[in-house]
């Protein structure tokens, strides 16, 4: 027991569920279509902006974590009534920019601490511990010690965000806004011709997408200690990009499993750390050679269900 | 009148795909649009619809100006169409193309969707109801589970128009629904063309084939390089001399 609960696995368990959630919010906005590179700047906005919440101005973190996604959001409508008006590659370029606008801003400006960034954010970890203590919970607890009991519970709380948020994405797919995002993913024009004002449904995806990624920068900000700007450099925009393009974008589930294999697969590949870029470089052209539309797809799924249903006959 | 086009002219760059086009349309009418490939009958639909906008001249639809609409305004007024190059969400089902079609017609949001609500789940029924339908009538199965891009060129088309009819048009615009269609499927499209009039709507209809104009319309335009020619009845149409030798004199010769 011990010895799969060591912190260094619940941790990179953490980072998987931080990361399976910013595969959500590229899901969102993939699911109009819409090639966003702007994942990273929101998620560094609502990092920043909910850091600076607890750190400077005391809030309590599970305050500050929807703020930051809000605020997050809020950006999101701001650029993206210019920015919506580009697509394809166009769009990719300008949200991309974005995401270094941000980054330079936070670099220059003085209560993000500049390229220092900020430190001492209290963590969740901590936080559920000091917690656990005051209810006089012992130093081991059915064998767990404080610390991993506490990582334990804020696994828990990721599973329970993103189960919420697949919750959400499956029904939304099997509702009028769901159709709505397919149909514009499918053919804009068209489904303009067809009474709906994709302007709008664009920008909603598009702020839905940065909400989740802004709440999945608060999230990752209360899990360590520190954030700095290049946490959140254009390196971290195509990672996320890479969950959908290896998992698939057609299904919320496609860049959840993209997150894992990408998030495991570093910490499986540390002794070829040398090759880490090369395989990862390899995996992707197998993809885009063999497979682009990703490991999960609509046929898939199609394909197993027949299957399987013809199995229990 | 409900549909009124005045002095209507487009031009791309030089050319002039439309020049001081003017027509009416009225309510319950069958009106028929013909013309030789290129004569800019698309054109005028996507005037009408909002896809780009005239270059000169007026449109207007129940006194109101449709200019400047955003197409999926000029729908929400209550005029659909279909596309000359079938332009299904080919991804999503047959009922659920249809059922985007009723969009504007519908209200949930996101936050009813997300939960449900009693209104929510009445609305999918009611939306899925009138889908199935509308699917029955057009002569598509319902309960197909594969992408509407799967179903026979044919069907694709019937499909085109449940999903405009959806929209719960008063004027439907059909694009050249018989194309690639053979003569039985042609036939059976006459049939729906005439119970969608019965059903209250009003029909335009850009169609090169003549049997089926000359059959379904109760009045036809013909367009000539950008220009309108002629317009009558089927019958007069057919003797008029301009239009022998601009458009049917060609086919026969
Ligand atoms: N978006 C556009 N940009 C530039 N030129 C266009 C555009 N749309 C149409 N045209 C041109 O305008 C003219 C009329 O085209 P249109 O599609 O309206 O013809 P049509 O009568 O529908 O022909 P067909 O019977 O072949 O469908 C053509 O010369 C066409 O090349
Ligand atoms: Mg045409």
């Amino acid at each position: 027991m011990d010895m799969l609960l060591n912190q260094y696995y619940l941790q990179i368990a953490v980072f998987v569920m931080v990361n399976a959630i910013l595969g959500v919010s590229i899901y969102l906005t993939l699911s109009t279509g819409q090639l966003s590179l702007g994942n990273a700047g929101f998620m560094s906005i609502g990092a920043y902006t909910c850091a600076i919440l607890t750190v400077k101005a005391g809030f309590p973190v599970y305050l500050a974590i929807p703020i930051g996604g809000i605020a997050a959001s809020l950006m999101s409508i701001i650029i993206g009534f210019p920015a919506l008006r580009l697509t394809g590659i166009y769009l990719a370029i300008a949200t991309l920019g974005f995401g270094e606008v941000v980054r330079v801003i936070v670099l220059n400006l003085k209560i993000t601490n500049g390229a220092l960034g900020i430190s001492g954010i209290p963590t969740l970890g901590t936080k559920i511990s000091k917690m656990l203590s005051s209810f006089g919970l012992p130093q081991k607890f059915g064998g767990l010690s404080v610390q991993q009991t506490s990582t334990l519970l804020v696994l828990l709380i990721l599973v329970l965000i993103l189960v919420f948020l697949v919750f959400f994405c499956v029904r939304l797919n099997r509702s009028r806004v769901g159709r709505a995002f397919a149909a514009i993913k499918a053919d804009e024009s068209a489904a303009e011709a067809m009474g709906i004002n994709t302007t709008y449904y664009k920008l909603l995806a598009f702020a839905l997408g940065a909400l989740i990624a802004g709440i999945a920068g608060g999230l990752s900000a209360h899990l360590t200690f520190f954030i700095g700007p290049k946490d959140f450099a254009y390196h971290r925009t195509v990672e996320i990009l890479l969950y959908a393009v290896l998992g698939g974008s057609d299904l919320v589930f496609g860049p959840i499993v993209g997150a894992l294999i990408l998030t495991l697969l570093p910490e499986l590949l540390r002794s070829a750390s040398n090759y880490r870029l090369m395989i990862y470089g390899a995996l992707l052209v197998t993809m885009m050679a063999f497979r682009p539309q990703g490991l999960i797809s609509e046929e898939t799924v199609r394909f197993w269900k027949s299957k399987l249903g013809r199995g229990s006959k | 009148m409900t549909l009124v086009l005045d002095q209507v002219s487009k031009s791309f760059g030089g050319l002039a795909a439309l020049s001081n086009v003017s027509f009416k349309v009225t309510e319950g009418e069958i009106v028929g649009i013909i013309g030789p490939n290129g004569a800019g009958k698309t054109t005028l639909f996507n005037l009408i619809t909002g896809i780009f906008p005239p270059t000169a001249g007026k449109i207007t639809y129940q006194g109101k100006d449709l200019l400047g609409l955003r197409p999926y305004k000029v729908t929400e007024l209550g005029l659909a169409r279909t596309f000359q190059n079938i332009r299904l969400f080919g991804h999503l089902s047959p009922l659920d193309n249809v059922m985007v079609g009723a969009h504007c017609r519908t209200k949930a949001g996101v936050w009813k969707g997300l939960w449900r609500t009693p209104a929510q789940r009445k609305e999918e029924k009611a939306t899925r109801e009138r889908a199935q339908t509308l699917l029955k009538l057009v002569g598509v199965e319902e309960d197909i589970d594969s992408p509407a891009s799967s179903l026979p060129y044919g069907q694709q088309r019937r499909l085109e128009i449940a999903r405009a009819l959806a929209t719960e048009p008063e004027i439907i615009l059909l694009d050249e629904p018989a194309a690639g269609m053979n003569e039985n499927e042609t036939d059976d499209l006459r049939l729906l063309i005439k119970k969608i009039q019965t059903m209250g709507k009003t029909v335009v209809l850009i169609e090169h084939d003549m049997n089926l104009v000359m059959n379904v319309c109760d009045r036809v335009m013909v367009i000539n390089f950008g220009q309108m020619i002629a317009e009558g009845t089927p019958a007069e149409i057919q003797q008029n001399p301009l239009v022998i030798e601009a458009y049917l004199g060609r086919e026969e010769g």
